[in-house]
């Protein structure tokens, strides 16, 4: 399914602000939906409709950069934002990306902020948002 | 699914669907090999019990997906091209949870001539914790 270069992940201390990570494809097949699905335990007739989830677009995005670098023991995945722009049919090539927007501290905790993007094969925009990680000093 | 739904149908403080999830261990697993996330705080039972957290957790995503599924049902494709989440995760859900989903519309705006459903919404386990709570918007095209 993914299609992807893994360079060595870099550490959460080496994220700096405006770092891009190296966009990752994947085809969002009919099997491969079928499974998250499965997972989730979808009940609206998603298949059929041969429409793709917009949280299964996510879910690529979000595991794309996670694998992008490495997070200290007691990390969480804090907050969540997501808009999603454009239907995407099942069988669509999708490219996730996005960068480091902002570094924070706060108290105990260091925040990063990522912006995703997804774009669909023709270079549509079809999802983006922001997903704050909470790491340990 | 609806295709879209009429603004005459919709109102503020209506309630969305409710929605009542069981994450196994087997569905975090499959969704593990269906999202790419094989982080073992997730799907490694040993190595999750030696963490603070004492087992395995299931993803956010997953747990994420079902705040959406009711934005589906509630409100069908107008979900798919013009929706908006924005939300927090309270609290880790573990294998053996019961998630219910549930939300309201908080208000109806418009903005640029479009109609805007703004709606809360929030994922309680079966002690009534919450484990994710926030907003979502839908945009009726």
């Amino acid at each position: 399914m993914k299609e992807k270069e893994q360079s060595s992940p870099l550490s959460f201390k080496q994220l700096a602000v405006g770092f891009e990570f190296p966009p990752t494809s994947y085809e969002l097949t009919d099997p491969v939906i079928a499974k998250y699905l499965e997972a989730v335990g979808e009940e609206t007739d998603l298949l059929t409709s041969g429409i793709v989830p917009p949280l299964a677009i996510a879910a690529c995005a979000m595991t794309a950069l996670s694998q992008s670098f490495t997070v200290p023991p007691g990390s969480i995945h804090a907050s969540q934002e997501l808009e999603f722009l454009k239907i995407v049919p099942i069988g669509t090539n999708v490219s996730c990306g996005g960068k480091i927007a902002q570094k924070l501290e706060r108290g105990s905790l260091n925040l990063v902020i990522l912006e995703i993007n997804v774009t669909n094969q023709a270079g549509e925009k079809v999802l983006t948002g922001k997903a704050t990680i909470a790491a340990p000093n | 699914m609806k295709e879209k739904p009429n603004l005459s149908d919709i109102h503020q403080g209506d309630s969305l669907p409710t929605i009542v999830k069981h994450p196994t261990q087997q569905k975090i697993n499959l969704y593990a090999e269906a999202s790419g996330d094989y982080n073992p705080i997730h799907i490694d039972e040993a190595f999750a019990a030696k963490t603070p957290l004492g087992g395995t957790i299931a993803h956010g995503m997953l747990i994420l997906a079902y705040a959406s599924e009711m934005m589906t049902q509630a409100f069908g494709q107008s979900w798919f091209e013009g929706g908006k989440l924005s939300i927090r995760f309270k609290a880790p859900v573990r294998p053996q949870d019961a998630i219910t989903t549930s939300g309201k519309v908080d208000s109806i705006e418009e903005k640029d001539g479009i109609p805007l459903v703004n709606c809360s919404l929030e994922c309680r386990n079966q002690n009534g914790d919450v484990v994710i709570s926030g907003g979502a918007v839908v945009k009726l095209q």
